[in-house]
């Protein structure tokens, strides 16, 4: 796994869905993934993408009102928390 | 350690763990059952009088507390609530009317299967269906809408709840009911459940392992770090089951302890248990981690997991090892056309408000 990544976080499984789509047909690497741990104690559904593309995966949201939630950066920490 | 592993680490300790409790007493295949072990606290507290299935199980108070306590130190705990409750209620009463005409939660499904009952296997497909069915209306844009903070203490009714139940088992007062024979009689020592329990509670807030969630990801995202945990439980429990509980180990169909081998309604009462548990955005189990750390609406679910466990012997519709009932036939059907209506109903709402929204813009 990657030490870096970005995800975004919708509030509705569908979001996810049409995120995907707008992404692929736009041709940015993503990948929808179980929200991360660090974010939330939920299980719900948020994309994976590269965090040199934010900006433009942003603007593109706001161009085609595509709802997101949240942005978020994820650094996995070499020690490794049990508990 | 990779994700991979980690998951089907914490899986195997739940799994390692339902081997031990079936080994110190509890029912047969029955080493955690959330949905059996709600319906058991409903009859001890006289909600329901199924003489033979009453008993305030220390596993739940110690999921409760175990995930309470590790969301505190670990700061998940956040106070929330208000996201439909009421129709949470009424798939979180179908649900476990679903379970308990298959005979058990989806977690039991895993344990049933990996001590040699092919019965769960059914059951497990009826599960697969009724995942897919619900995924249907998660593509179409079901929501049951976006919680809100409450107030810091409707987050601290469930650890209290449980401490009460606590209370309850400990000095059993003569208002609790406490089976003398039958499933209910059947138990593992307190403490040994109440310890087993907190941990099973604690790896479950910490993983967020969900039966639902974690097939619901394979079908819809293709996504497989839940189901590690999964296969964690499965793999694990059965090689424990395997040295712990020989003598209870029984491939086949037939003779199964608190079970039945009518296929048809194995079957279907699992398919209405995955509609609802993806319809709630989790598993009974799942369910009772989210409403330890806070949750009301997974507070709520509970509730109605509850005292549907409790309408469930009081109508007769929960099964038995003899078979199923003309009644849990009904209620089976009745609770799939009731939760597609509420699912339909929801999608066809937010897809009218989503349209509406849109046109407000182009207006704009």
């Amino acid at each position: 796994m990657d030490d870096v990544y970005c995800v975004v976080t919708f509030h509705v499984t569908q979001h996810a869905l049409i995120f995907e789509k707008a992404m692929k047909e736009a041709q940015y690497p993503i990948k929808l993934m179980p929200v991360p741990r660090q974010v939330s104690s939920s299980c719900g559904t948020a994309a994976k993408i590269p965090c040199d593309k934010k900006e433009e995966i942003l603007n593109l949201c706001k161009e085609k009102a595509l709802p997101i939630e949240g942005f978020y950066r994820i650094e996995h920490k070499k020690k490794k928390y049990w508990f | 350690m990779n994700d991979k592993r980690k998951m089907f680490i914490y899986g195997g300790i739940i799994g390692l763990i339902g081997a031990l409790l079936l080994k110190f007493g509890n029912p047969g295949n029955m080493g955690i059952c959330v949905a059996c072990f709600y319906r058991d606290i409903a009859g001890a507290l006289g909600l329901h009088r199924a003489e033979i299935v009453q008993y305030i199980r220390p596993e739940i108070i110690g999921f409760i507390l175990g995930a309470f306590i590790i969301s505190i130190a670990n700061g998940d705990f956040k106070s929330r609530g208000g996201s439909s409750p009421l129709i949470r209620f009424f798939l979180g009463f179908f649900l476990v009317i679903g379970a308990l005409v298959f005979l058990g939660c989806p977690l039991r499904m895993i344990l049933r299967l990996a001590n040699g009952d092919l019965n769960a296997l059914i059951g497990l497909l009826g599960y697969l269906v009724g995942i897919f069915i619900g995924i249907q209306f998660l593509k179409r844009g079901y929501t049951l809408g976006r919680n809100i903070e409450q107030p810091k203490f409707s987050g601290y009714i469930m650890p209290i709840v449980a401490i009460v139940l606590l209370i309850f088992l400990i000095v059993k007062p003569d208002f609790i009911f406490f089976s003398e024979e039958g499933p209910g009689s059947m138990r593992a020592p307190i403490l040994l459940s109440l310890i087993l329990g907190m941990i099973v509670g604690g790896i479950l807030q910490k993983s967020r392992i969900c039966t639902a969630g974690s097939f619901r990801d394979i079908m819809l995202i293709k996504d497989y770090h839940f189901f590690w945990g999964i296969l964690g439980i499965f793999v694990v429990n059965l090689i424990a089951n395997l040295i712990l509980n020989f003598d209870t180990f029984n491939l086949g169909f037939e003779n199964q302890p608190v079970a039945h081998p009518v296929h048809i309604w194995n079957f279907m009462g699992m398919v209405l248990t995955g509609i609802c548990s993806v319809l709630l955005g989790g598993c009974p189990v799942r369910q009772t981690i989210l409403a330890s750390e806070g949750d009301a609406d997974a507070g709520i679910t509970v509730l109605g997991i509850t005292i549907g466990a409790a309408f469930a012997h009081n109508f007769g519709l929960a099964s038995s090892p003899k078979g199923v009932t003309n009644n849990g036939k009904v209620a089976v059907i009745i609770g799939i056309i009731v939760v597609l209506v509420i699912a339909y109903s929801v999608v066809k709402e937010a897809n009218l408000k989503n349209k509406q929204k849109k046109e407000g813009v182009r207006n704009a």
